[in-house]
């Protein structure tokens, strides 16, 4: 077996790493139109309980795994589930642990390459809204834009030699390559040490130049910087006795918190046996937090309010973040400036985001198959850019893009955690697991978050499954089987399972042979002795 | 901005600024790790 040499070079860093991980488009402009939809400032009411008594302790149980896991020499989901689920059954659900970060690297990287050019675009110029037209004019002209840089006019239309956007990919999927390629302390840490106060700091310039916007349209004096505040955060109360706002608000949290995707458990993987887990996920989530509800939460929709009105401030993820604030930026005085520092931070975001999804990939294929940091990034990249290439060639109306996602960007999601928290509280032994969490952390864990982990989490999470096979999938089936886009797209998420699955076997196979305890037939020698450091 | 709009802002920021602020104090004033 290859012997895997790779340590977080600080407590820092692993926290930092984690933390970029979390931290991606969804904070800024997911988490403000999930909020102003379900209820404004009591949306936040459901959305604290599910981070404190979901995402919190699942986002423990994760670390508890990954550095269980590393100290019986395994780094990737399916060897560490089939420690702590005992065999094969979870080695092979562990399986969804790396097809979750593979298969969202295929689109995600190319969303990526568009916060880059659209920092570019508005470094040089701008993307062409004349503000004194019509607002309407304006938003067909951000909305076309959009739709050509994206390439959803047609199948293959980012091929025809025209767009730019194609060298913004290959800058990033270079990127990507070579952090993931320089190894965990090097690349990935060394890069997120930078890249998270970088961000900090590019949000902190947007927030100022938001909240010192007055009201800037005297025809317009309603619309203001309180008003656009208010328009996000009033709370409308009645909401919180729908449980779509509950359930939006705890898959809000889930998402964000990067729990269920594979990344942890191999980030934690890499730590030494008395690391503290408990703080350092503790501050990980705190501060995805603060990135979400502080900066997410002030800047997005209450810029969009204050220049458009409250009529063109709702939209989907991209919707608002490429279609509607490039409008907002081309009002603003310094717009440009101000744009190019907003999408140079979500590029930032994005990018330690699909770090992170890399080298859980990269680990998988290097002890699943024996081979080299340089031949594991090899075989990452080369399958990573068939799938990108896929999605790219495919971008007529992102049908490619939203099958995947909606299928394992979303769906799968749900299940990993489901697998990951039952193999935790009812294979492994909740007690046993809190007791294991409990070695060499800094502070100690609730005595209530047992009871959670053993009935809550599992409870709520196959509830989800269940509602989503009810209610959501039939439909998402007949929309992917009425296209041939969509259904070519399941094919290649299908052909990855199937990699995945042999390259599993294989390692199994190795594992056995090298006499490693893969199906967690033995504890650790000095297992009993968890405590907590004070 | 209502009056429990101004609340839900401030209690909300408030609460993950302090508990990003209590996390960071914990881990930066911990002792230098092991080799």
């Amino acid at each position: 077996m290859t012997k895997h040499t790779e340590q977080w070079a600080s407590r820092l860093g692993v926290i930092l790493a984690v933390a970029g991980s979390a931290v991606g488009l969804g904070n800024f402009l997911r988490f403000p139109g999930q909020a102003a939809a379900n209820g404004g400032g009591a949306f936040l009411i459901p959305y604290f309980c599910a981070l404190l008594l979901l995402g919190i302790p699942i986002g423990w149980c994760e670390w508890t795994m990954g550095r269980y896991g590393g100290l019986k020499g395994f780094h990737s989901a399916p060897a560490i589930l089939g420690v702590i689920g005992k065999g094969r059954v979870a080695r092979y659900l562990g399986v969804i642990g790396v097809l979750i970060p593979l298969c969202v690297y295929f689109y995600y990287v190319f969303i990526e390459s568009w916060c880059l050019g659209y920092c570019i675009k508005f470094l040089t110029g701008g993307i062409g809204i004349d503000v004194g037209a019509p607002i309407a004019e304006q938003a067909k002209a951000s909305g076309d834009f959009y739709t050509s840089y994206t390439g959803q006019t047609g199948d293959g239309a980012l091929f025809d030699g025209t767009h730019s956007v194609l060298w913004f990919w290959l800058i990033t999927i270079a990127l990507n390559t070579w952090f993931v390629y320089r190894g965990l302390s090097k690349g990935i840490e060394a890069f997120c040490k930078w890249a998270m106060p970088a961000m900090a700091v590019c949000a902190v310039v947007v927030l100022i130049r938001v909240l010192t916007l007055g009201t800037p349209d005297a025809n317009f004096p309603e619309r203001n910087v309180v008003n656009g505040l208010g328009f996000m955060w009033n709370p409308d109360f009645g909401a919180l006795w729908n449980p779509q706002t509950w359930m939006a608000a705890a898959g809000q949290i889930f998402f964000s918190l990067s729990v269920g995707f594979g990344v942890i458990i191999n980030y934690a993987s890499y730590l030494r046996r008395r690391d503290d887990v408990v703080l350092s996920g503790l501050t990980a989530s705190a501060t995805n937090e603060l990135f979400e509800v502080g900066f997410g939460g002030m800047i997005t929709l209450p810029a969009a309010f204050i220049f458009l009105g409250a009529s063109m401030t709702i939209g989907g993820t991209f919707g608002l973040g490429f279609n509607t604030l490039p409008i907002v930026f081309a009002h603003m005085p310094l717009g440009n400036v101000v744009a190019a520092v907003w999408f140079f931070m979500l590029f930032l975001a994005a990018i330690t985001s699909s770090l992170s999804m890399l080298q859980p990939v990269k680990a998988f294929f290097s002890e699943a198959l024996g081979v080299s940091n340089a031949g594991a990034t090899v075989i990452t990249t080369a399958i990573s850019l068939v799938g990108c290439g896929f999605v790219m060639w495919f971008s007529g109306g992102g049908v490619a893009l939203g099958t995947i996602d909606d299928w394992v960007g979303t769906f799968l999601i749900v299940v990993l955690a489901a697998v990951q928290v039952i193999c935790f509280a009812w294979v492994f032994g909740a007690r046993r697991g809190l007791a294991e969490a409990h070695r060499g952390a800094q502070m100690r864990i609730p005595g209530f978050i047992r009871f959670i982990l053993l009935f809550v989490a599992p409870a709520y999470l196959l509830f989800t499954i269940g509602w989503f096979c009810v209610k959501t999938l039939p439909g998402w089936w007949s929309a992917a089987t009425a296209n041939t886009v969509a259904v070519m797209s399941l094919g290649l998420v299908g052909a990855v399972v199937l990699l995945l699955v042999i390259c599993t076997a294989i390692g199994e196979k190795r594992w056995r042979a090298e006499g490693l305890d893969l199906d967690g037939r033995e504890g650790l020698p000095d297992e009993e002795e968890g405590s907590v450091r004070r | 901005m209502t009056t429990l709009g101004w609340i839900s802002l401030l209690g909300s920021v408030g609460f993950v600024v302090g508990l990003t602020a209590w996390c960071y104090k914990r881990v930066l004033t911990l002792p230098p790790e092991d080799a």
